[in-house]
């Protein structure tokens, strides 16, 4: 009796678990990543059932189904029954939806503006080049004047003449600036300073030379763009990607600015500006967009003297400017809300000046702290220019609308959707991708842990 | 130019696709500008809780330590956050059209039809007595508010649990359907039936209402979900380890400390998406289904060119709605966030 009690009382160790499953190699990825149960199991295999679902459909009919040349939509649904895509379409279309109804002999001067605007942004990817806040302010105030002024051509004005000379001079000491940082390893006002013999005299007497190389360059510009003779081409007929990249270009490089002002505006101590940016904000945040077009055009010509009557599209960017600085602003103001208190003190403390402390010390940390949302709103805003085609706009929404309703291309629809989506696609997510390259680049340090 | 609000009472000539509301035309424009306000209202709500679900499930699938279904939640997310809605609204409206014509609609059950003229469902006929059943849903409404607050009073007070979630879908939905048996069922339906070309009676929406619904889900479902995984992600695993440790099961740890931390990471920007789905329901104008700004910012303004008082109507209505709902989560937002000092 006494035995059994002992028996039972002992220590008996159970037996020894099996070793835990393999977690490495090909075998425990796919254990623990994909089988890691029943339901886990039947999860992935729905999941692989479901891409190759769609995989399947997007080749037969992207690919194998799909007609590459056909002069009209019949022809393309007598080949393949409706049961493939028709990227004949597409090709005949393409130059429509690139630049809308601007004349086929024109086109190379908004190839020329791109270009131009593309070299213009190249020295931010360049390590070696000094001075790039000073390259983009200078792309982003004097190039829509130049773009302008390419584009539309004609009789381009006193005003815009002075503009695109401006712009063209600093585009050229911009790169000439780039070459000098590669080549001599010093900036452009160095080595102007250096070759007129100015370095060892008065520090201030080096903007004399600066300001004469710009001036001799601005009349050199002046002549060269007086002897531009580009056939006008108004913005009525301005259309397609292109259409949609002025919107939206505009409206991203305005927002910014704006933005900033209307938050530092909403933050202000003053309650007539502080009341004024508020209701601003709230009342254009709140409507949706398309009211907001809809007053540009029906509501503006109402308060504009009869004589200037100005072009839809003029009206419409400044609709989408108003609607991109209301949004950015609340970007802008979670930004300076999240600048601990600590660093406006200090800088007070520093004795630097409203602007000064703006400018140098809290403006930095919150932009750089709001890089993801600032590019999300660039994003949103770029999608949402697309809104214009309901007013009329050419884009190449419209465009690709128009395509369908062609005599020879009736019922074309699906495609310039696709491609259109497939544009749409590619712009912004190289957008994210290159918002989430800044954050780890410049935004180090702060957000993510 | 006439201005002033008189034009509100005179005819409007035209007729409307569609409406929630009854509508003929020669009512007033008034009259026009309550129909597309009911009809900016339904299409949203349906969007706002149909994205409100749905992003749930696909935030928690980009957190899914299954590797297939985080990919492809995370392929879903960013097809459709890159592709601009007024394109999702035409892609889905311009597909709809290759729907089969009525004579070989998709059916279901006898009584749910698809069409490329829009979707049919059984109307509802309430009967004698049914309006007591809508009261008894209010009293379980308000018993079930009672019950969680003497519950959780009770909980402070004792420390004991009392069940206040099931007895208060127990009150709300039991006792109408109590009330429902007792009264002998006074509830019929219309079932919408094939004649002639096109369907008669039932309850129907039209196309444009379908492919609205449909673009503004798959595509608000995406910031809902980016929100739902961030507020999972902002939950500390310390958290989680330390209910288990005392002693909570995987459950209640789930629904008693990770959820309620997570809703206020999400509750913010779960704001301003449902504020979006309102706004973005305006581009039903692209697709022709008749909500605020197509009939009464479009037809209605082209008609009687009243634009100032027609568009500040217009924008006046939406910042109604904003701000309600803004206001609404804010309160809720306000009784959720950390209490510090």
């Amino acid at each position: 009796m006494t035995d059994a009690t002992q028996s039972d009382t002992a220590f008996r160790p159970k037996p020894s678990l099996p070793p835990p499953p393999n977690t490495v190699g090909v075998i425990g990825w796919l254990r623990k990543n994909l089988f890691g149960g029943p339901v886990d199991a039947i999860l992935t295999l729905l999941g692989i059932y479901v891409v190759y679902l769609i995989l399947q459909f997007a080749v037969e009919y992207g690919i194998l189904n799909a007609v590459w040349t056909a002069d009209t939509y019949r022809e393309c649904l007598d080949i393949n029954k409706g049961e493939g895509a028709c990227w004949a379409g597409i090709g005949a279309w393409f130059n429509g939806m690139m630049y809308g109804r601007y004349p086929d002999e024109e086109q190379w001067r908004v190839n020329l503006g791109g270009i131009i605007l593309l070299l213009w942004l190249i020295p931010f990817w360049l390590p070696k080049v000094t001075g790039k806040i000073q390259v983009g302010m200078s792309a982003v105030l004097t190039f829509p004047f130049l773009g302008s002024a390419l584009f539309i051509g004609g009789d381009l004005g006193i005003f815009l003449h002075v503009m695109a000379a401006i712009a063209l001079t600093l585009f050229v000491s911009v790169w000439l600036h780039v070459t000098l940082c590669y080549v001599a390893g010093k900036s452009l006002p160095q080595t102007l300073v250096s070759v007129t013999g100015f370095a060892d005299k008065d520090d201030r007497l080096h903007k004399y030379v600066l300001m004469g190389a710009f001036g001799i360059g601005f009349v050199l510009a002046m002549i060269y763009i007086g002897t531009w003779e580009l056939q006008e081409v108004p913005t009525t007929i301005w259309g397609g990607l292109f259409l949609t990249l002025v919107i939206s270009g505009i409206g991203i490089a305005s927002a910014l600015p704006n933005g900033i002002l209307l938050a530092l505006g909403r933050r202000s101590k003053m309650p007539v500006i502080r009341v004024f940016c508020t209701a601003f904000i709230e009342l254009f945040r709140s409507v949706p967009l398309i009211t907001i077009l809809f007053m540009a055009v029906t509501m503006m010509p109402l308060f504009l003297p009869v004589e200037i009557n100005p072009p839809k599209l003029a009206m419409v960017i400044v609709a989408v400017c108003i609607f991109a600085a209301a949004y950015m602003a609340e970007t802008v103001r979670g930004g300076l809300q999240a600048v601990s208190k600590g660093q406006y003190e200090a800088a007070q403390a520093m004795g630097l000046s409203f602007w000064k402390m703006m400018a140098l010390i809290v403006m930095p940390q919150a932009l750089k702290l709001m890089i993801p949302n600032i590019v999300g709103s660039f994003m949103g805003l770029m999608k949402d220019t697309t809104l214009v085609s309901i007013i009329g706009l050419y884009d190449i929404l419209l465009m690709g609308k128009a395509a369908g309703q062609n005599p020879s291309w009736l019922g074309f629809h699906t495609e310039p959707l696709l491609f259109t989506a497939a544009i749409f696609f590619v712009l912004c997510f190289a957008m994210s991708k290159y918002s989430q390259h800044l954050e780890r680049t410049i935004g180090g340090g702060y957000g993510r842990r | 130019m006439s201005t002033g609000f008189d034009f509100l009472n005179s005819t409007a000539g035209f007729s409307i696709a569609w409406s929630i509301i009854d509508y003929e035309a020669g009512d007033t424009y008034f009259h026009v500008f309550l129909v597309g306000i009911a009809n900016t209202l339904i299409v949203s709500f349906f969007a706002i809780l149909a994205t409100t679900l749905l992003g749930f499930v696909v935030g928690v699938m980009r957190l899914s330590s299954n590797f297939v279904i985080a990919k492809l939640a995370s392929a879903y997310v960013e097809v459709m956050r890159n592709v601009p809605l007024l394109l999702h609204i035409l892609f889905w409206f311009t597909l709809s059209s290759a729907l089969p014509p009525p004579k070989q609609s998709l059916g279901w059950l006898d009584s749910f039809f698809l069409n490329n003229r829009g979707f049919y469902v059984p109307a509802p006929v309430p009967g004698d007595g049914f309006d007591i059943v809508i009261i008894m849903v209010l009293l379980g409404i308000v018993a079930a508010y009672g019950v969680t607050v003497w519950a959780t009073k009770r909980q402070f007070a004792t420390g004991q649990r009392f069940p206040a979630f099931w007895t208060g879908v127990g009150l709300i939905f039991g006792l109408p359907l109590l009330a429902f048996l007792a009264l002998g069922a006074p509830l019929t339906f219309d079932y919408p039936a094939l004649k002639g070309f096109n369907f008669q009676g039932g309850a129907d929406v039209p196309r444009a209402f379908c492919a609205l619904l449909f673009a503004l889900v798959l595509y608000h479902t995406v910031f809902m979900a980016e929100a739902v995984r961030a507020g999972i992600l902002s939950v500390s695993h310390g958290q989680t380890e330390a209910s288990y440790s005392l002693g909570l099961k995987p459950s209640w740890t789930l629904r008693l400390v990770v959820i309620p931390q997570a809703m206020r990471a999400v509750v913010p920007p779960m704001i301003s998406n449902w504020m979006n789905v309102v706004k973005n329901s305006s581009l039903a104008i692209a697709i022709g289904y008749p909500d605020l700004v197509a009939v009464f910012m479009q037809t209605s303004l082209n008609q009687s060119g009243h634009a100032i008082e027609i568009v500040a109507m217009v924008m006046l209505f939406y910042m109604t709605v904003s701000l309600t709902i803004s206001a609404a989560l804010n309160y809720y937002n306000k009784l959720v966030q950390i209490k510090e000092r």
